[in-house]
């Protein structure tokens, strides 16, 4: 139906590139982001602004919040809809307990999980809490780390967790899912497109009208960071891999069965319960235990995850996993421990090559390890990512614009309200998240909804409002001009921005002088991009107000051309 | 070039490849995985490598597929690879899995 390959690939890379574009604005945005989550936790929660901690002792600090923990209550929520009768009044007999750090965490994460009883496919609930390590005291569980616990979850499931299968929860996985795929397409798509590859992917000129040098722009971001952009979306894919395609846990679910018994077999680490209480020996010596054996093998290291199974079994066994800070693979080496006597059970064997491969993929999509460098180019190269599907709607608008505005057709009005939507409007709402956080009392009244669910709300209302904004204002592109939206969305953006870092010094004290001067990177790293943010926003609104008078003095003749052709137009 | 101006004849096929390019896509990245995992289970590799191993080679495999979808000249013979494709894989993976468990 296509002429060419070439033209099939031109047809796909505009059309789904045009409709996924939107959610992978997102993801891009989100994921760079998220880089810094654990930064932006430390903006977000004064209280835990202060260095991060190794590990604390399991045996005085971390068991004693263990025993305490029950499910949260959206775990708890979740049950109910896969089990019949009432829930348990009281959580014992937890499955497994784990403790996760990272360098680059002051507080320390706590899972607890208990399997549902009766439930009709087998579920866990969990039970989550956030500690201050070094004196085991939990966190107000209202305080929302807005990066690890918002934006992250943004960036790979949009924090849409409907239940559309029975076991499964996630509507926003599936969408960017696709949107992940559309990204490899596109990027293939995009290359193949082109008849002058070389030529025409390092050729920039702005000077150029808006579409010409829009155009350079999205080949020059797309193919620059193209090895970021493709190895991002695949990775990304490949982490949830597992989910979007269940084969080992539907078709081959016999063969996943055999597999798990031969390896609890293989491995001595029992697959179940024994039915037979039994006391938990000191999980510190096994820790020290485990140090050692990592410094023998030469790659002493902290650790970074803690994992109790079957508490309180007689089959109950301790996980240790090394930290992966100097390391690309995230978590490894793991050394298991009987739970009830200390002595070691087992030490993982050396990875396969196979493991080994996955290991390093998902490691370089997760970046557990330690460099900040690198840090700091994934978040450029996640921006780049933005601008290059920022760029391919503003050019897909550029390139009708005139002609729909000829015709009296409204597909460009409604890409390019929806274009400023996802770019300024998701910068709107991400810094109106910021203000809400800044903004709230510390304890609120208790007629009002949670702390977190407000920041969440704020969240999503300035992405509304925003969006709203863009459609009431794009009358202007009708007629062939810019959106007005634009740059009125640049001077909020500047100007809240702005206010985000004064909020910041008026609520907690910590402006630029001071932490720049204890050396208070998360945060002063945090106020830095807040203010980079502001000027560039000022910058583009600047400009985009002589776009639009240099388009008054030259535009005004292009009025409106009868209507009446508009099937020609759309497809 | 101009895309803007298909015909309406095309659409019903454009949907239609866009179905394939999906979800035959999808089918024949299943197929893979199932075939992957359940084939070098007895040939002594890891049930989860064989997994994994799958899952790289699918997730190269679908946007391939994807774009073929829409390029290829003859629907039919992209349904009969990516679904008819998929299911060969995936019965031949049960067939495994029966004779191993």
């Amino acid at each position: 139906m296509f002429q060419s390959f070439r033209h099939a690939a031109s047809w796909v890379h505009t059309w789904f590139g045009l409709v996924l574009g939107y959610v992978l604005m997102a993801c891009f945005f989100f994921g760079a982001l998220s880089v810094f989550d654990r930064e932006i936790d430390r903006w977000a929660i004064p209280a835990s602004r202060f260095a991060p901690q190794p590990m604390p002792s399991f045996d005085q600090v971390l068991r004693p919040v263990f025993e305490s923990m029950q499910p949260n209550q959206a775990s708890l929520d979740q049950a109910r809809t896969l089990v019949d009768g009432p829930l348990p009044m009281h959580w014992d007999t937890p499955k497994a307990w784990t403790a996760s750090a990272t360098h680059r965490d002051p507080v320390l994460n706590l899972e607890a999980r208990w399997e549902t009883p009766n439930a009709r496919v087998p579920d866990d609930v969990v039970g989550l809490r956030t500690i201050n390590p070094r004196s085991g005291k939990a966190l107000a569980d209202d305080q929302l780390k807005v990066g690890s616990q918002f934006f992250y979850p943004l960036h790979h499931n949009l924090t849409l967790e409907y239940s559309i299968t029975a076991n499964g929860r996630d509507l926003g996985k599936w969408i960017v899912g696709c949107a992940g795929l559309v990204m490899l397409v596109a990027l293939i798509s995009g290359v193949a497109m082109h008849r002058k590859v070389f030529r025409e992917f390092f050729t920039f000129r702005p000077g150029k009208n808006t579409q010409r040098s829009v155009l350079d722009l999205h080949n020059l971001t797309g193919v620059l960071a193209l090895p970021f952009h493709f190895f991002f979306a695949f990775t990304g894919l490949l982490i949830v891999a597992g989910s979007y395609f269940p084969v080992t846990d539907t078709q081959l679910e016999p063969l996943h069965e055999l597999h798990e018994k031969m390896e609890a077999q293989e491995t001595g680490l029992p697959h179940e319960r024994a039915g037979v209480a039994a006391a938990l020996a000191s999980v510190d010596a096994m820790v020290s235990e485990a140090q050692r054996r990592w410094a023998a093998k030469g790659m002493a290291g902290e650790v970074g995850a803690l994992r109790l199974t079957h508490v309180g079994d007689a089959n109950g066994y301790v996980s240790i996993f090394r930290a992966g800070t100097d390391r690309i693979a995230s978590v490894s080496e793991g050394i298991h421990f009987q739970a009830s006597t200390g002595q070691v059970l087992r030490e993982d064997p050396p990875q396969t090559t196979v493991g080994g491969i996955a290991d390093f993929l998902v490691g370089l999509h997760l970046q557990h390890f330690r460099h900040w460098l690198l840090r700091g180019f994934y978040v450029l190269g996640g921006l780049m990512g933005a601008a290059c599907i920022a760029t391919g709607f503003i050019f897909f608008v550029e390139k009708r614009k005139k002609q729909h505005a000829r015709a009296g057709a409204q597909g460009c009005r409604v890409v390019d309200a929806l274009a400023v939507t996802t770019v300024t409007g998701m910068l709107v709402a991400t810094l109106s998240i910021l203000l809400a956080n800044r903004l709230l009392p510390e304890a609120l009244p208790a007629s009002w909804l949670p702390r977190d669910r407000l920041e969440i709300c704020s969240f999503w209302t300035g992405w509304a409002l925003a969006m709203l904004h863009a459609f009431l204002r794009s009358g202007a592109v009708t007629l062939g001009k810019i959106n007005p939206a634009w740059r009125e969305q640049c001077w909020a953006v500047a100007v809240m921005a702005i206010a985000a870092v004064l909020l910041n010094w008026i609520t907690t004290g910590d402006h630029l002088l001071r932490t720049i001067g204890a050396g208070y990177w998360p945060v002063a790293g945090m106020d830095l991009s807040l203010l980079v943010a502001a000027g560039l926003a000022m910058v583009a609104a600047r400009k985009l107000r002589q776009r639009e008078r240099g388009q008054k003095a030259t535009g005004a003749d292009r009025a409106r051309a009868p209507a009446g052709a508009r099937e020609a137009v759309n497809v | 070039m101009s895309t803007d101006s298909l015909r309406r004849r095309d659409r019903a096929a454009l949907a239609a490849r866009t179905l394939l390019a999906v979800l035959g896509g999808y089918a024949f990245c299943w197929g893979v995985i199932a075939l992957c995992a359940a084939g070098t289970f007895p040939l002594g590799m890891e049930f989860h490598d064989g997994e994994t191993l799958g899952s790289i080679l699918a997730l190269l495999l679908y946007p391939a597929a994807f774009l073929w979808a829409f390029a290829a000249r003859s629907i039919w013979r992209v349904g009969a690879v990516l679904v008819g494709g998929g299911a060969l894989m995936a019965a031949a993976a049960t067939l495994i899995q029966s004779a191993l468990t």
